[in-house]
Order: structure tokens, then C-alpha cells, then sequence
């Protein structure tokens, strides 16, 4: 039992006596450990969260939505429902009132003019049991409140706005009320309205109120035209579904019915989860793996160091197992370490990503404790992999001759691996030139490892990167491309589609505050290629003064007849300018009514933009849609000295005008986010930048203390210390290059993969390119390259006070 | 060429230990002069002063007309390059250069590298057919070989060795030994410490250490003999 005692102490003093390389080495494992539990968390964190808010407000089973502009009075829907067959199925029911609405919510020193909806319920409980309104401090409405000019505003809309928690807004009909507070609901985690890319939380405003107050705004007098239910576990929900729907036909009136799983917030809050993080995993399996690598290889070669220790024990007579127990005992405290450092820097990054989703998603419910059993088993291979790094050399060591190990007692005494094979290639220079390659030769898999693990590094370093630019780059084409030559166009919604001589679009053109107005129709269309892709078609003058889309491919002139796509979209279609493309439009049938026709057009040019659904035709194709002289938009630039939120005032207040809006109102939304977003990939950035100094400086460290015994040969000759450092850098050098251009070409294949394949499946709206800016070359090359390269630095101390004679005497 | 006047060396604080204490020693260029002494003797101490390893503790160390006892570490290490080249017992050449490279960095160490051809250096050890090899392809006598080459390669007038015959066979000792004879013959003072008493008698003179002290300097016993006589 004492023998063990001596070992474990013994394996003490080895860790005390390395305890800078063991820090950093367990740092390594815990940054690689901390990172892939912490970046890989994020998919439970978001399923449980998303769980949980959903049951917190208990969102329905099923949505009844009668069709536009119907309405039937109060307590027929829930009293439907109540006399279906399987009533007894059905465990609650709440009927609202939804109208579309415009809302002011401008603030001393912005203007916030956007469209949304009124959602009206019964308050006399405090709220909807069914879909509830969650506010943070609890103040939501009540029965007091009913009737009364008090709502509740929609928590992300008021927070994309820098919103107050309390304050006044102004709904369509020029009527003010106070929103006493800000509520989140299950259908607003995340807003979609219809014919906008996912990110509407800022442009799209949720007010909440009692079904009283909601009645007297839209003028449906004692009517609902909603109905949501839950139905308990034993529950058949298609069969409630269908017997609710038949019943509220026989209403008379449209319905259209949407489960749970088909609503767009639930829908995209769960589609999401997967989708981003495929992102995290790639990153986070790479930084595991570089991490691991580094590891293996920091702790294969202390331990290579005690190989003539091992020999000396050998040929004593002691048996190998016990020979091996204590570089094995110092693997294991290294790799158990790291796991601990694993926890700390998981948690650290769970907190950075939290901070994130917590902006990202408005949530009532965030769910984000440490994942123990996913650190588990990252745990277990970040103990695993550094145990069998010690193991490998000590297994080496006991299988040789003594007298082999003694007599090889030290790395630098070793063979000249592959440098024979380069003997006859003499670079230009003196041996100081020469020394630095032929030591990299001299341990090529050392050399290797140590220049893979850094590249591994790199290569994230380089796919988080440029991830993050060619986002950037996507966003910027996208603003260039709208901003175009009249960067404050406004876009006006008219709430319905109306001839561009219909007194409401000259209103708009005489405002005072408008410069030049172009009227547009909007129109949704399925095109048929390879695929088949949803458009969102403007048809506007292409010949129009203010603003035309930018083209990459094809003409304007050419334009008059055809189709102009994003490049994304014809990639996807399929098709090329000039190529014919078959494409299903609403084509005019009476004065309100539209049919769909199949029409074959040609691609006359490819925009700029990176969102795939936009597409534009000249209004010379109106003819074709039987749409002459409609417009359901009219873009609006704003007259010398007028501000935007002078037109967004103006207009807001006209006749048929549904919304006003910056042109770049979207892309200012999707800059915001992406902001966020950027700052977590710094984040980890930052973590991943940690991990390839500490890689690089222990392994000049290590490479300090193989070579000792040249530093001090060459110091007896009278080799200055700086001569030698730069020889350790030029070695380093040397890894660093290697490990830069390696890492470049793994990080530029990621970020390949990450563009054309990740996000085309999981963000195929958004056309992204492989872009990396100066800034994130600048990056990798002065880390990969000279933060490695001047690694050996901080060995130049331990250099300079050298105990020559000490060390020029050891024997091998 | 080298003079040693009260030199001292301690060791430790609170109760030294004393390496080295009053010596004086001269040696002269050309001569062969072995260092003799058991372990714990100092001479090694002694050799590491002379080389500019060490500094003494007291007393003044010249050295081809350079005083080094109170020299500051640039000037150290100009003297290093310039005046003395070492022969270590475990040879310490670089294993990543070739014989001739391991020889060239001598010369380049001194700053002579274009003056010097080391293949024609390894042929005066006998080393003329292994000029491409790695240390690793070589023998234990022929990597000291390399070694004294590479000493040779300084061109500087002062050779310290340490047990340049500890690793090596009766037979490869010995012609270590002639090859060491001939620097002081051609000018060179060679310094030579070891524990082995057979290798003073090739000697010019031997100073023999006792714990720190010379206790006698003069000739070998007995006069010097040839290398054929040596056995050991």
C-alpha cells in the first residue's frame, strides 16, 4: 500500500513541478470540453424552454379563424364547440376577436408607425385561459379594465423598439390608448406576418386587450371571429378539429382550422431549434476535436519525457504496470482537471448563449441549466483522450529494452525521423538557418500533430468568421440593393388593392412630405422549376425615377416583358436569363376576385438582393394579370427636408393607408438581430483564440524543455539567446504557416459546407455567398501565424537563467 | 593562455559548499594539461569556470588575456564564441544536423562559417566517409569525433573537455586522446578533466583535485608515456 502512496505523491510533485503546462493543457481540454457542452446545449435549452412556455400559457390544440371580415356574435363559436359529439373531449374553449390594425407607437425621438392586430378576450379572469398573456411583472388586465382605452402591448415588438414598459399608443382610427403593459403570447414568440421573412418581432405589433375594448376599435359590435380550444390527453384532435369546423359552418360562415403544430410561431420556434443548431455543432465538434488533438499531443510528449525514468524503473525490476501507473496517475489528473475547467467554461459560454436566445426569443420560460449528461459524455472523451495520450509513450516505453529507454532519455537524443530524407537539401544560410526545419523533420509527428491540432483551430477560427461576414455580406446586399438610389425610400401598404388613380394613391402622392411616389402591385406566384419556390412579385415602372433593383444579370429594358429573380432563386429554379419559366399568378377575374393562371415567362435579369422570394416585373405585365392600373403598394421617397417619420406621420393618417415603413426597415430589424447574434460567435471566437495561444505556447514550452540540452550547447559556443529564440521562432513560424494555410483551406471548406449546404437547407429564403472580410483574414493570419510564431517567447526568461553546466552535464 | 589566480567556488546558502577554493593554475597555449580527481573533486567546476559557464565565487580567472571573473554576460558569451570550444562526455551534437553540419555550426557559433570546410575537418578525425550522417547513424567514438570537430571548426585557441572518454571503449579512448594531443600540438591549450588516471599519463602535466584543492601539479608519475602504453 505504501508503494501506491509514493506513486500518487510522486505523481503530485511531476504535476507541481509542470503546473504551467498542466494548467494550460487542462485548459485546452476544458476549453474544447466547456465549448462543445456549452455550444451544443442549445438545442435542449430551446425544445425545454419552448415546452415550457407553451404549457406556461397553455397555447391551443386548435385554432378556429373565421374567414375575412365575418364574425358571428359572442358565444355561438364556444357554444359550437359545446355541442359538437365529442364535446367531452374538449377541456377549455376562448373566443377572440382579431383585427388588423395600424399602431403609433412613437416615441420623444423615434417614429414607430407599423402595422398589427387588435386581439381581443374576455378579461373578466385576468386574461384568455387558453393562449394566456404573460406579463414579467404579473400587472395584466382586468376585469375593471374592460372596455376601457387599456391594452397590453407585445412584449418583442416593445423591445425591438426600445419600448417602455408602460406608455400610450395610437391605433387605427386615430385612437389613443394606454398600454399598461408589455405581455408575451404563444403566437408571438415569434411573428410572421404574411409575405415577410421570419424576423417581424420589431415591424409587426401585438395589442392585447378586453374583447370590449377590441369590439368598439374595429367596430364588430358584440362580435368574435376567432375560436382556440385545448383538448385533453385521451383526446382524438382531429375528430374535435373536424366536428368544431363542420359546426361552425353550419354558422354560416368561412372557417379555416390551424393545429397547434401548423401555427407559423410554434412551427418556425421548433423547425428553428434544429436548424441553428447545426451551426453550433459543426463549430463545436471542431473545437472539441482541435482541443482533443492539441491535448493528445501536449500530454504524449511530458510523458515522452519520462521515458528513461521508465527505463531506470525497468531495470530495477519493476513490474509495468506499476512502472506505468504514474505517468498514467499524471494523465489522469491533467485529463480530470480539464473536465473541471470543462464545467466552467460550458457554463460561461451557456451563460453567453443564453444572453443571446434571451434576445433572440422572447420567452416567459428560459430553461438553461448546465446539460450534465451531454458534458457527460463529452466529459468522458475529454478524459479519455488525454488519458490515452499519457498512455501511448508509457505503453511505448514498457515495451522496449531498459537499456533502449534509459539510453533514449530524451526526445532530442532520438533518430533523425525525417530528416534524412531532405540531407541533401541545403536551404540558403548558415546551420542557425537550417537547425529550425531539421528539428520539425526530426519529429514529423510531433511536428504534424501539433500543426493539425492549430489548424483545427484555425479552421473554425475561419468558418465562425467568415459565418459571421458572409451573414454581414448578405445583409449588406440586401440594404444596398433596397436602398439603392433613394436609400429613405418609404414602402406604404394600402390595406387593400386599389386603381393607382383611386384618390387614396393621389393622396399619398400629393402629401406634402412626399417627393415622388411610385404605385406598385404586390402579388404572391409560384414558380415551377427544379424546384418549386413562392414569390413575392412587384410590379412597378422599372422605368420609374426613384428606384429600380439593382441587376447582376440581364437589363432593365428587358425587363418590360419578364421575370427578374434573385440569383439565389434562379440557382434554385434552376434557370438562367433568357430561360422561360413557368410561373402560377393571380390574374384578375372580377372587380375583387382573382383566379390563377399558369403563364410561362421569361427571366429577363437577375437583382442582387440575397432574399430568394423577391422578384419584379415591369407594370407593362399588369395587361397579363388583367391588373391594369392596381396597386396594392406605392413606394414613397420622402421631399427635400422631410424625414422619414415626417412621411410615416403624414401618411399614417390617410385613408386606406395599412402601413408605413422604412424601405429598410427589414434589413434594419435583421441587422439588429444579427448583432446579437455576431456577439456570441465573437464570444466563442474569443474562447477559440484562447485555445490556439495555449496550444502554441505549450508546445513551445515542451519544445523549450526537449531541447535543452541543444539551448545549452549552443549557449557554451557562445549562441546568444536571442539567436536561439529566433530559431524556436522560426520553428514555430514554420507550424504556424502550415497550421494557417491548412486551417484556411479546412476553414474555407467549412465555411463552403456552412453556406451551400447548411443554411441552403435550413435558411433557403437567404441567399448566401462564401464571403470573408479583411478583418477576419488580418485575424487568422496574425493568430495563426504570429501569435504561434511568437509563442517561444515566453520561454526566453527560462532561456536566459539556464542552468548551463547543470544542464550540459546531465547524461544520457 | 589561461590563468587562475584564488579562485574559490561555493555553493548554497547558509552552509556552503565549497567546489572550489584557493586555486591557482596556469596553462600555457600548446600544452596538454589533464585535470584529475574523483568525484565531488571540483574539476568539473573548475572547467565550467574556465569555459565562462560559471563565475567564481572569489579570485580572477584570465583567459587568453581576458579577465572573466568580472565579465558581463554579453562579453561572456563573445568569449565563449571567440576564445574557448567544449567536448562534452555525452558529445551533445545537435541530432537534426549531419556530421558536417554539426561541424559547420561550430564555425558558424565563431563566426567564421565561410572560412571553414568541415568535410575536410571530419577527414583530419577520421571521419572522412561519414560526412552526411546523422548523429544517430553514428558510433559513440564517432560522435565525439564529430564533436572535437566541431571544437575544431571555432578555430578558437582554448579546447575544454569533460570526460571526453567516459562513454566510449578502451580503443575509441585512445584515439580521442591523440586526436586531442595533436590540438596541443598544433597550439591550442587543451584542458582536459576526468576521473580516469590512465588518461593523465599522456599528459603534458596533470593537476590533481582533492576536495576543491590542487594537492599536486606537475607532470605525469612515472613521466609522460605514449598512447600504445595506455590500458584500461
Amino acid at each position: 500500500m505504501k508503494d501506491w502512496f509514493l506513486i500518487l505523491r510522486w505523481s503530485w510533485r511531476d504535476l507541481r513541478k509542470y503546473w504551467v503546462k498542466v494548467i494550460a493543457i487542462a485548459l485546452v481540454i476544458g476549453i474544447g470540453t466547456g465549448a462543445y457542452a456549452g455550444l451544443t446545449s442549445t438545442a435542449n435549452w430551446r425544445r425545454d424552454s419552448n415546452v415550457a412556455s407553451m404549457e406556461l400559457l397553455n397555447m391551443y390544440d386548435v385554432r378556429f379563424e373565421l374567414a375575412t371580415d365575418s364574425s358571428v356574435p359572442v358565444g355561438e363559436l364556444a357554444a359550437a364547440a359545446s355541442g359538437i359529439e365529442h364535446a367531452g373531449w374538449i377541456e377549455g374553449t376562448v373566443e377572440r376577436l382579431i383585427r388588423p390594425t395600424q399602431v403609433d407607437a412613437s416615441t420623444g425621438t423615434e417614429t414607430v408607425l407599423v402595422p398589427g392586430e387588435i386581439v381581443g378576450v374576455d378579461v373578466t379572469n385576468g386574461g384568455p385561459a387558453i393562449n394566456g398573456w404573460h406579463t414579467a411583472t404579473g400587472d395584466g388586465l382586468t376585469v375593471a379594465d374592460a372596455g376601457q382605452p387599456v391594452v397590453l402591448l407585445e412584449e418583442g415588438f416593445a423591445f425591438h423598439n426600445d419600448l417602455a414598459k408602460s406608455g400610450m399608443i395610437t391605433v387605427s382610427g386615430g385612437v389613443e390608448l394606454e398600454y399598461k403593459n408589455t405581455a408575451m403570447t404563444p403566437e408571438s414568440f415569434i411573428v410572421v406576418p404574411e409575405n415577410t421573412t421570419s424576423f417581424a418581432q420589431g415591424t409587426y405589433a401585438g395589442v392585447f386587450t378586453s374583447l370590449e375594448t377590441a369590439q368598439r376599435l374595429t367596430g364588430f359590435d358584440g362580435g368574435v371571429n376567432d375560436l382556440i380550444l385545448t383538448v385533453g390527453a385521451e383526446a382524438d384532435r382531429d375528430v374535435v378539429a373536424t366536428e368544431v369546423k363542420n359546426a361552425i359552418s353550419d354558422l354560416g360562415v368561412g372557417v379555416n382550422t390551424i393545429l397547434r403544430e401548423d401555427d407559423p410561431s410554434y412551427r418556425l420556434l421548433f423547425e428553428d431549434v434544429e436548424n441553428d443548431q447545426e451551426f453550433f455543432n459543426i463549430f463545436a465538434l471542431l473545437i472539441f476535436v482541435g482541443a482533443v488533438m492539441g491535448a493528445f499531443n501536449l500530454i504524449t510528449r511530458l510523458s515522452e519525457a519520462q521515458r528513461r525514468e521508465i527505463g531506470i524503473a525497468m531495470a530495477l525490476g519493476v513490474a509495468p504496470r506499476k512502472i506505468a501507473l504514474r505517468p498514467l496517475l499524471v494523465g489522469a489528473q491533467i485529463a480530470l482537471l480539464g473536465v473541471v475547467f470543462g464545467v466552467g467554461v460550458g457554463l460561461l459560454i451557456g451563460n453567453l448563449m443564453r444572453s443571446v436566445l434571451d434576445t433572440f426569443l422572447i420567452l416567459p420560460v428560459w430553461l438553461t441549466d448546465f446539460q450534465w449528461s451531454l458534458f457527460f459524455w463529452v466529459a468522458v472523451v475529454g478524459f479519455v483522450v488525454p488519458f490515452a495520450a499519457a498512455a501511448y509513450p508509457v505503453w511505448r516505453a514498457v515495451r522496449v529494452k531498459p537499456i533502449e529507454a534509459i539510453r533514449t532519455g530524451h526526445l532530442a537524443a532520438r533518430g533523425g525521423g525525417l530528416a534524412p530524407v531532405i540531407k541533401r537539401l541545403r536551404l540558403p544560410g548558415d546551420t542557425f538557418a537550417q537547425l529550425p526545419f531539421r528539428n520539425l523533420l526530426r519529429a514529423p509527428r510531433r511536428a504534424v500533430l501539433t500543426a493539425l491540432g492549430i489548424a483545427a483551430i484555425m479552421a473554425v477560427l475561419v468558418g465562425f468568421l467568415g459565418a459571421i461576414d458572409s451573414f454581414l455580406g448578405a445583409l449588406d446586399r440586401g440594404t444596398a440593393m433596397v436602398e439603392g438610389s433613394s436609400p429613405n425610400r418609404m414602402v406604404v401598404s394600402l390595406e387593400t388593392v386599389l386603381p393607382s388613380d383611386h384618390p387614396a394613391v393621389a393622396a399619398i402622392e400629393e402629401a406634402e412630405s412626399v417627393e415622388f411616389a411610385v404605385p406598385v402591385l404586390q402579388i404572391g406566384a409560384r414558380a415551377d422549376g427544379v424546384e418549386e419556390l413562392d414569390l413575392l412579385v412587384e410590379v412597378l415602372d422599372l422605368s420609374n425615377d426613384m428606384w429600380q433593383p439593382a441587376l447582376t444579370a440581364g437589363s432593365l429594358e428587358s425587363g418590360v416583358d419578364g421575370l427578374i429573380l434573385a440569383e439565389v432563386a434562379a440557382d434554385d429554379l434552376g434557370v438562367e436569363v433568357g430561360d422561360s419559366l413557368s410561373v402560377t399568378v393571380p390574374v384578375r377575374s372580377g372587380d375583387s376576385s382573382f383566379r390563377f393562371v399558369e403563364a410561362d415567362l421569361i427571366v429577363a435579369g437577375l437583382h442582387k438582393s440575397p432574399i430568394r422570394f423577391n422578384a419584379y416585373m415591369d407594370d407593362a405585365a399588369l395587361s397579363l394579370l388583367g391588373a391594369d392600373g392596381l396597386a396594392n403598394v406605392v413606394y414613397a421617397n420622402p421631399g427635400p427636408g422631410f424625414t422619414s417619420g415626417d412621411v410615416q406621420r403624414e401618411l399614417f393618417s390617410l385613408e386606406a393607408v395599412g402601413s408605413v415603413q422604412k424601405a429598410t426597415a427589414t434589413a434594419d430589424d435583421l441587422d439588429d438581430l444579427m448583432a446579437q447574434f455576431v456577439g456570441i460567435l465573437q464570444a466563442v471566437a474569443f474562447f477559440v483564440l484562447l485555445l490556439a495561444v495555449l496550444m502554441a505556447f505549450n508546445s513551445a514550452s515542451i519544445s523549450f524543455e526537449e531541447r535543452q540540452r541543444e539551448h545549452a550547447t549552443m549557449f557554451a559556443y557562445g549562441v546568444r539567446v536571442r539567436k536561439a529564440l529566433r530559431m524556436a521562432v522560426i520553428e514555430n513560424l514554420t507550424i504556424g504557416i502550415v497550421a494557417t494555410v491548412i486551417g484556411f483551406g479546412g476553414g474555407l471548406w467549412m465555411l463552403w459546407w456552412v453556406v451551400n449546404i447548411t443554411a441552403a437547407e435550413t435558411m433557403p429564403e437567404i441567399g448566401l455567398l462564401v464571403e470573408l472580410s479583411p478583418a477576419t483574414l488580418v485575424t487568422v493570419i496574425v493568430l495563426g501565424v504570429a501569435a504561434v510564431a511568437l509563442a517561444p517567447l515566453f520561454t526566453a526568461r527560462r532561456m536566459r537563467r539556464m542552468d548551463l553546466p547543470g544542464t550540459l552535464r546531465v547524461m544520457e | 593562455m589561461i590563468e587562475l589566480l584564488n579562485v574559490s567556488k561555493r555553493f548554497g546558502d547558509g552552509v556552503p559548499i565549497v567546489a572550489l577554493a584557493d586555486v591557482d593554475l596556469k596553462v600555457e597555449a600548446g600544452e596538454f594539461v589533464v585535470v584529475l580527481g574523483p568525484s565531488g573533486s571540483g574539476k568539473t567546476t573548475l572547467l565550467n569556470m574556465v569555459g565562462a559557464l560559471d563565475n567564481p565565487s572569489e579570485g580572477t580567472i584570465i583567459v587568453d588575456g581576458v579577465d572573466i571573473s568580472n565579465a558581463t554576460r554579453r562579453q561572456l558569451f563573445d568569449f565563449r564564441r571567440n576564445t574557448v570550444s567544449f567536448i562534452f562526455q555525452s558529445f551533445n551534437i545537435f541530432p537534426g544536423l549531419t556530421a558536417a553540419e554539426n561541424v559547420q555550426f561550430g564555425a558558424d557559433a565563431a563566426g567564421r562559417g565561410d572560412e571553414v570546410n568541415p568535410a575536410e575537418i571530419l577527414a583530419a578525425v577520421g571521419l572522412g566517409d561519414r560526412v552526411d550522417q546523422f548523429p544517430h547513424e553514428l558510433s559513440g567514438g564517432e560522435q565525439q569525433r564529430v564533436a572535437i570537430a566541431r571544437a575544431l571548426a571555432t578555430g578558437n585557441p582554448v579546447m575544454l573537455a569533460d570526460e571526453p572518454t567516459g562513454e566510449l571503449d578502451f580503443v575509441t579512448g585512445v584515439q580521442i586522446l591523440e586526436l586531442l594531443q595533436k590540438q596541443a600540438a598544433d597550439g591550442r591549450a587543451v584542458l582536459v578533466v576526468t576521473h580516469n588516471r590512465e588518461i593523465s599519463r599522456v599528459a603534458d602535466r596533470v593537476v590533481e583535485l582533492s576536495s576543491g584543492r590542487i594537492v599536486s601539479d606537475g607532470p605525469p608519475v612515472g613521466g609522460k608515456a605514449s598512447l600504445s602504453e595506455l590500458h584500461w
